[in-house]
């Protein structure tokens, strides 16, 4: 093994070598740099493998042939071999992306480059204080130099500016810090870190407040490199004005051998300084993430985002005291995930030619490259399967765990408004008009992204293992149904209608796998997720080409929903719930104008799922693992906060109202086949976490409010205003997802019910939701296809040119409305019985209510769309395309094989659900249902109302035996054309008596509560970095009132 | 009674604050350049100031301190090393500040630390 | 009318801002004063060496044999960061020449001193700068007996050259040779510290070569070449920011 000595040694002899070469041999230089830069990850690479693959112990390096502490020594241990790999493994591929600069530049930058890098290696190797100095000196020297590098080619002097700047402030830090080591060198008699910790424990008296003051100025000049807010303006300018690779180098590397240095220096000062190092991560978390919302800046941005994760680290870092042994695994974690993201994201801003964020959309014809940034930012948001994934649930659990609530949910804060900022970046890359410049994709380049996004995958793997080692938890990136979702990615070149096969494939062949597993409760989800799920990809056959990017997404979505029901403990459900968010986010983003709701579903989702995450963690308590059986064992005065949040979590994903304003907009833009999954299968997800919550945890009382109650009410609002909202639009898709928010209401009014036929009623709604609404949005989305349009005013008449996607309608519209014979009569019937069973009778009038409105926006569906005049331009207008067709006459067959015989799913149920609510269940005889308040006879009603039909039907034929036929086309009329022609149709604003009286019920107040909510989110953030002025003066005197303002607090409540 | 070293560490420390109100107030990088300067020394001489020992000699064993009871007559040499090279890094900082200065003037044709804002918020 | 008015203004707004800034800053400093003084009084002067201090003062002699105990301390005992300093000074001369090249003349473009140099000078000049280069010589040789050593030897050499720009601002000095003295410097440097590993007790151990007798001038092991380097390569280098400054002064 080589000595870890030599990463330094070998650095400098390389850049002293430098001299020797002549000023016109720069591809030897480079080639020397390159190799040296290989050598040294090379030591690293082999320290970093001893250390995983054995129990060794930390090696000690001595120096000079004497024993610390009188003369350095250097360590390298398992975190040490992990983080010179980094820097140098950063240093060499940025080396890579540096090389036309370097190469233009010649030897002395490459000189700088190897001492940069080796300094930062330094940092983290170096047992002595004041040889941490040293190493922190050569990196600012290095520092100020290197943001030169992009003057080469910009040459406006902005980075000396920077540079300039930059140095201002580190001569204010480098004299607190040499001040600070001085005096603690004369207090504790020795410069040795390790000894510093021993000795200063055992001072007293006016030594110890002597220490106590030196310390504070070494840990305060340290921290002041890690760019806490607000003292970080220099920072940003670096980062906006520096070449990308280095600042690759400078956000990953150089972040981390700071973070360590801070590290080391919580070693000496104890745990008396941790709240200190917690305030200031925790401060600089959510105020450079703030402070990034209204950036445009691609670099500038990425600086505020790397400023706000070293935050998050050192608040971790201050943690210590209750993470233990598991700080390296968590800390190391979002280091990590941090730092390659950062890296990765820099290089390929070296890719893109121009600063704007929408400038990135030159990405999108590049699949390797989006499937690179995506990563990154999944990786950054802490998503699963990433490291930062595992950290941040360990962390939040052990923060709940010991009751720190406020820091846990400002961590939660500071990570959604990150993830705001990071998904709207890539709705735009995805979205935006792409820019004139392609991408520079030459080979050097591309090979440092690419390496960072192999080291991403690979991380989550070695964090995958040590979640199994550690905390006997899965490798995610090992679970069967991830895996077969990321095999798409390798399959994304195949035509599309292999790999529809092969995802159908998939979902059946896993519910064969595991149907034996599920309970009946579970299997009506299973059937929809698996079963359905295939049945509605069938329509995916519709598609031509590649279509590339769409079956990553849909299958991540099943592989989510998939885990979901197979979920026991806590940690699998939430892996299961991000997955299948950000499946489906991916999906919906796919649609053609979807931009912005789908970030506002995945910023919703996001929200919902960190509340429940918050949920489960307040639950654990700190146990390592946690069953869902056993949130039903959870007391006062815990309970109703976790039931609390988990409900609000759910609630989030089935739209509850106030909560559901991401719903119309992402349902409705997404393509015709993403509509029937997103509303027909996946906003089950939100009321399986409703089941589980509600049968586990059932009635709280939350300072005297039964929460129960609360739910019962929200549902029933939810139901009248989704219905409300549904009967005034315009769009039909949209009308269709304002629909879903009513029906998830009434889902969860019957759960809130609590009683047997609620449950009965409410898994019921499960099973027609996912087929009319899937059926609904098919052929609603053949009809928009076709006419090219989803306004309904601009259709009608489509009867005769679309007649089975009428059918389809004309039957779904049947069952939603749950008038007989269909299956949704059936639902109401047991609504109807379970609601008489219940006591909440005023909730039962706004449901009431809510259903004949229902049966407004239904009759307006196929009124204006199927009926009434054909428009001369759809004259010409065909069916829908076969494979959007033919799913819709599937689920026409189920539900009339559903209305006959609902006994044939929903008797195991009803006797499953016995064991819960043993009173109030169904009596089934033969085709015959029996309540205590009636009966129903599913196959008798269908006989009556077929002949009812059949009489009526007949006799309108004979009717109207001699009525003329009339052409449409033939009527001639001359006019002057309205302002706004629309208003003149009749099914424009078709309901405007109604608005007129209702109206006001549908104002939109949950938007423009969420809309301010973000706009004052974005006014603080832009009036904050006013502060910013630019001026290196401005940013010292930050400087000074930081290390005031922490003086005087910190060292106020420090005992 | 107050020592030489505390004198020294006194006069030192307010060489510190006298330059970093200068390089705070100054708005010209050149004058920004000398505060630091003078900030530096300020450094220096309290690292000295610390190391100082009263009636003792320095660190340099001859015959007026044998090496047999340099304990009882020197004085900490630690300090004095330290400060070696704090000097030195401190010059390499000041050379660079220059180089700066010098090139931030032929870019820009000013020395005025606040015109030189175009990065900011 | 209006004009003056507003100038007025604006100078007045400037002044202003200008008292803030001054008052702000006196603010800020004085907090760091009172953290300053509650070190300055906390300090209570030592009167027996501490053990780091007493380890070297007792084991200089006979372990590294230098007669000087700093030279002992930052060559040997803490040579890592003496070898961090020179790599200091030698980025900072490199990203020195790196930024002004771009600004620098080119060298056969017709340059005029702006001030005739007076005859004391450059004759001064000549007669001195010899001896400059010897005494610096003679500091760093003897560094590990005497005050002095490589910094301060390096910084007399460079000197020298300073006294020769001055007296001949036009001079030119060959940055190869500076880069190949500094680099060759800087590599000996650092293969002896290898070596130290190698052959001794570790890297930098200065018992590569027998370490004689106390004061004499052939003794403490490596360390009179280690401060002969080191003082080879800091006036190489000093020099060359010297003269990277100088060739980029304005004509």
């Amino acid at each position: 093994m080589v000595s870890a000595l030599h990463i330094i040694t070998a650095a400098l002899a390389a850049a002293f070598l430098m001299g020797l070469l002549k000023e016109q041999q720069r591809g030897l230089a480079f080639g020397i740099t390159l190799v040296t830069l290989a050598f040294m990850s090379w030591i690293s690479a082999g320290w970093l493998w001893t250390f995983a693959s054995t129990d060794t112990a930390a090696v000690e390096i001595f120096t000079a042939g004497t024993q610390p502490p009188f003369a350095i020594n250097l360590r390298i241990g398992l975190a040490e071999a992990a983080l010179t790999l980094l820097i140098n493994l950063t240093g060499l591929f940025s080396a890579l992306a540096l090389k036309d600069t370097l190469l233009a530049l010649g030897r002395r930058a490459m000189a700088v480059w190897l001492v940069a890098v080796m300094a930062l290696s330094g940092i983290v190797l170096t047992r002595d204080l004041f040889n941490l100095f040293v190493f922190f000196e050569m990196t600012v020297i290095a520092t100020a130099g290197l943001v030169l590098l992009s003057e080469h080619s910009k040459n406006d002097g902005q980075a000396l500016a920077a540079g300039f700047k930059y140095l201002v402030v580190s001569q204010f830090i480098s004299a607190f810090l040499l001040i600070g080591i001085i005096f603690a060198y004369h207090t504790t008699g020795t410069l040795n870190i390790d000894g510093m910790a021993a000795a200063a424990p055992l001072l007293s008296g006016s030594a110890a407040q002597a220490f106590s003051l030196a310390f504070f100025l070494i840990f305060i000049a340290i921290v002041a490199e890690l760019k806490p807010f607000p003292a970080n303006g220099w920072a940003l300018d670096i980062y906006e004005s520096a070449h990308p690779a280095f600042s690759a180098l400078f956000s990953a590397a150089t972040g981390a051998a700071a973070l360590f240095a801070v590290d080391k220096l919580l070693l000496i000062g104890g745990d008396a300084w941790l709240p200190m190092a917690t305030g200031i991560g925790i401060i600089t978390f959510i105020a450079a993430n703030l402070l990034a919302l209204p950036q445009t800046n691609d670099r500038r941005l990425l600086g505020y985002s790397s400023i706000a994760q070293t935050g998050l680290i050192l608040a971790v870092l201050g943690q210590r005291d209750i993470l233990g042994d598991h700080t390296l695994y968590i800390a190391g974690g979002l280091l990590l995930s941090h730092a390659v993201a950062k890296a990765g994201l820099f290089w390929l801003s070296g890719l893109i030619a121009e600063r704007g964020l929408e400038a990135w959309a030159a990405l999108r014809g590049h699949p390797v490259l989006i499937f690179a940034f995506v990563s990154f930012i999944c990786m950054l948001t802490g998503l699963p399967p990433f490291p930062g994934f595992y950290a941040k649930w360990e962390l939040i659990h052990l923060l709940a765990g010991e009751g720190r609530i406020a820091l846990l949910g400002l961590i939660l804060l500071g990570a959604l408004i990150e993830a705001g900022y990071l998904f709207r970046w890539f709705g735009y890359i995805m979205k935006r008009e792409a820019p004139a410049e392609v991408v520079d994709n030459a080979a050097h380049k591309v090979v440092a992204v690419i390496a960072a996004l192999a080291a991403a995958w690979a991380l989550s793997l070695v964090w995958g293992e040590l979640s199994v080692l550690q905390f006997e938890r899965g490798n995610l990136l090992l679970a069967l149904p991830l895996l077969f979702a990321l095999t798409f990615l390798a399959l994304d070149p195949l035509p599309a209608w292999l790999k529809n096969t092969l995802a159908i494939a998939g979902l059946l062949a896993w519910f064969y796998l595991t149907y034996t597993e599920y309970d009946p409760l579970r299997m009506i989800f299973a059937v929809i997720f698996l079963i359905g799920g295939s049945l509605t990809l069938l329509a995916s056959y519709h598609a031509h080409g590649q279509r590339s990017g769409f079956y990553p997404s849909a299958m991540l979505m099943f592989a989510g929903l998939a885990m979901l029901i197979r979920a026991t403990d806590t940690f699998d459900f939430f892996v299961a719930w991000e997955l299948l968010t950000v499946g489906s986010y991916f999906l919906i983003l796919r649609g053609k104008h979807s931009e912005p709701h789908a970030l506002s579903y995945i910023l919703f989702s996001l929200g919902g799922a960190f509340l429940i995450l918050a949920g489960f963690a307040l639950a654990t308590q700190g146990a390592p693992h946690f069953d869902l059986s056993a949130l039903a064992d959870l007391v006062q005065p815990l309970a109703p906060w976790v039931f609390l949040l988990l409900a609000i979590g759910f609630m989030t994903k089935t739209a509850a109202i106030g909560l559901h304003i991401w719903l119309p907009g992402a349902h409705a833009e997404a393509e015709t086949d993403v509509s029937p999954m997103v509303s027909g299968i996946l906003l089950k997800a939100g009321l399986y976490g409703l089941i589980v919550l509600l049968l586990t945890m059932g009635r709280q009382d939350f300072y005297g409010v039964e929460l129960i109650n609360v739910m019962l009410w929200i549902g029933a609002i939810t139901a009248l205003i989704g219905n409300l909202l549904a009967i005034f639009q315009e769009d039909a898709k949209r009308l269709l997802a304002y629909s879903s928010i009513g029906q998830m209401g009434y889902a969860m009014f019957g759960l809130a019910l609590m009683n047997h036929l609620g449950w009965l009623m409410a898994l019921m709604f499960v099973i027609n939701h996912y087929v009319y609404k899937s059926m609904l949005f098919l052929s609603i989305g053949g009809v928009a296809k076709r006419t090219g349009t989803r306004e309904m005013y601009r259709m009608g008449g489509l009867i005769t040119l679309m007649p089975l996607s009428f059918i389809a309608t004309l039957i779904g519209i049947i069952a939603v409305s749950g008038v007989p014979p269909l299956s949704g009569f059936g639902g109401r019937w047991i609504f109807y019985n379970a609601i008489l069973t219940a006591e909440a009778r005023l909730p039962m009038v706004i449901i009431f209510l809510a259903g004949p409105i229902a049966f407004l926006y239904l009759f307006r569906l196929i009124y204006t769309i199927f009926l009434g005049q054909l428009k001369d331009e759809f004259r010409r207008v065909k069916e829908a395309p076969f494979w959007i067709v033919l799913p819709q006459m599937i689920y026409v067959a189920i539900l009339l094989v559903v209305a006959v015989v609902p006994g044939l799913v929903l008797r195991h149920v009803d006797s499953y659900l016995n064991a819960f609510f043993p009173n109030g269940g169904l009596v089934w005889e033969g085709s015959t249902i029996t309540s205590q308040f009636g009966y129903w006879n599913p196959v008798a009603i269908m006989i009556i109302v077929g002949v009812i039909f059949m009489t009526l039907f007949a006799w309108l034929l004979f009717v109207n035996r001699r009525a003329q036929k009339v052409k449409q086309f033939n009527i001639v009329f001359s006019a002057e054309r309205p302002f706004r022609p629309e208003t003149t149709h009749f099914a424009w604003n078709f309901f405007a008596p109604y608005r007129k009286a209702l109206g006001f019920l549908t104002l939109p107040l949950a938007t423009m509560f969420w809309s301010t909510v973000t706009d004052l989110l974005h006014t603080a953030g832009d009036l904050a970095r006013r502060f910013y002025t630019g001026n290196g003066q401005t940013y010292a005197f930050h400087l000074l009132a930081f290390v005031m303002i922490v003086y005087l607090f910190g060292m106020g409540v420090r005992p | 009674m107050i020592s030489l070293a505390q004198m020294a560490m006194a006069a030192g420390f307010i060489l510190i604050l006298i330059g970093f109100y200068g390089a705070l107030t100054q708005r010209n990088l050149l004058r920004m350049i000398v505060a630091f300067t003078i900030a530096d020394t300020g450094v220096n001489i309290v690292l000295v100031a610390v190391g100082h020992m009263r009636g003792r000699t320095a660190p340099i064993l001859d015959v007026a301190v044998p090496a047999a009871d340099a304990v009882a007559r020197v004085i900490d040499p630690v300090p004095q090393a330290l400060v070696l090279t704090a000097i030195v890094i401190g010059l390499g900082v000041t050379a660079l500040m220059l180089a700066y200065a010098l090139k931030l003037h032929a870019r820009k044709h000013t020395l005025d630390i606040a015109k030189m804002t175009e990065l900011k918020w | 009318m209006v004009a003056p008015i507003s100038t007025l203004t604006t100078r007045q707004t400037t002044r202003q801002t200008h008292m803030i800034k001054r008052a702000i800053a006196l603010l800020l400093l004085f907090a760091v004063g009172t953290l300053f003084a509650s070190l300055l009084l906390g300090y209570v002067p030592d009167s027996e060496l501490n053990h780091t201090a007493r380890y070297y003062a007792e084991r200089t002699a006979g372990d590294v044999g230098a007669a000087n105990i700093v030279t002992a301390i930052v060559v040997t005992y803490r040579g890592l960061d003496t070898l961090g300093e020179v790599t200091v000074l030698f980025i900072s001369a490199a990203i020195v020449g790196l930024v002004l090249a771009q600004d620098r003349l080119p060298s056969d473009a017709p340059r005029q001193p702006r001030v005739p140099v007076s005859e004391l000078l450059s004759t001064g000049s000549r007669a001195l700068t010899p001896l400059i280069l010897l005494l610096g010589v003679y500091v760093f040789v003897n560094g590990h007996l005497t005050p002095g050593g490589g910094f301060q030897g390096g910084a007399i050499v460079a000197s020298g050259m300073l006294l020769l720009l001055l007296a001949d601002p036009l001079k030119q000095f060959s940055h190869q040779l500076i880069s190949v003295l500094e680099s060759l410097s800087g590599l000996l440097f650092v293969g002896i510290g290898v070596l130290g590993v190698l052959l001794a007790g570790g890297f930098l151990d200065n018992r590569l070569l027998p370490i004689g007798t106390l004061g004499e001038l052939f003794s403490a092991g490596v360390i009179p070449v280690i401060y002969s380097l080191i003082g080879l390569k800091v006036g190489a280098e000093f020099s060359s920011m010297l003269a990277s400054l100088s060739e980029t002064e304005e004509t």
